[in-house]
């Protein structure tokens, strides 16, 4: 089937990208391949019928928040000459083993668990009005918490970040 | 049709991709890199979850939409706290912001 096909495609690119991400010696490639890694988990929804989402993942993933990393990236410059050294800590093995060790566990519990929903046919299409009714009426007050949230923390990101008077 | 598990253990990846980066790099920009495969490993699994068995309701989805909206405002202070150390120390590694360490 096309579409199986297909999924196989992108997530074998999700793997290779978050690989990229973590693994690459230049940090700048490993934002370059972040941005990769999020526009395919966004395909991942697409998959799953769930188009809004998939449009958020973009905007503020795949637009907002990498532009973020590598904007900050350009004003601490850790590519300059001088400044060359190792990404990784003297910790990087034991990094390698926790990994690799909460891989095989998660693989073990995903493949030693029957999970229900494997005898559907086909994913019923989710509405836009649907996810907006869940949104705004049986979610609304944590709604409304996350955009406080959201107007606290970019304030207090600015102000965190502002050039001081006499510095 | 792609079945549940397939989902599962390809945000188990990322998950355990993102797990291995936080711990392993040096470089705070680097470290919230890894943070933000991390998020998106859950993000895919409560949507995955939502579409498979909870079609009519999708609660995973708008757990997702929070998860986002945290991540947004995570990833803008962490950040501001990079440029501010890079500002007073000359460095963005997270092992040398060591003054609270005792």
């Amino acid at each position: 089937m096309a579409t199986e096909v297909l999924w196989w495609i992108f997530a074998a690119a999700i793997v290779v990208l978050s690989a990229g991400v973590v693994f690459s010696r230049s940090i700048i490639h490993s934002a370059i391949f972040l941005i990769g890694s999020l526009a395919g988990v966004g395909a991942m929804y697409i998959f799953l019928q769930m188009e809004f989402l998939a449009l958020v993942q973009f905007l503020i993933y795949g637009g907002a928040v990498t532009v973020l990393i590598l904007l900050a990236l350009m004003l601490t410059r850790p590519d300059a000459p001088g400044h060359r050294q190792s990404l990784n800590g003297t910790q990087q093995p034991f990094a390698l083993l926790v990994g690799a060790g909460l891989m095989v566990i998660l693989f073990a519990v995903i493949t030693g668990t029957t999970w229900p929903g494997s005898d559907i046919e086909s994913l019923t299409e989710v509405p836009l009005t649907l996810v907006s009714q869940r949104l705004f009426e049986d979610f609304g007050a944590p709604f409304v918490i996350a955009s406080a949230l959201l107007l606290v923390a970019l304030v207090g990101a600015i102000i965190l970040a502002r050039q001081e008077e006499g510095e | 049709m792609v079945p549940l598990e397939n989902y599962l253990v390809l945000s188990a990846i990322i998950f355990s991709l993102g797990v291995y980066g936080v711990l392993a790099r040096r470089n705070a920009v680097l470290v919230l890199m890894s943070i933000e495969l991390m998020l998106n490993a859950v993000s895919l699994n409560f949507i995955a979850f939502a579409a498979y068995l909870d079609p009519g309701k999708i609660t995973g989805a708008i757990f997702a939409v929070f998860v986002i909206t945290v991540a947004a405002a995570e990833v803008g202070l962490a950040l501001a706290i990079v440029i501010r150390l890079f500002r007073n120390r000359a460095t963005s590694n997270v092992d040398e912001a060591a003054i609270m360490k005792w």
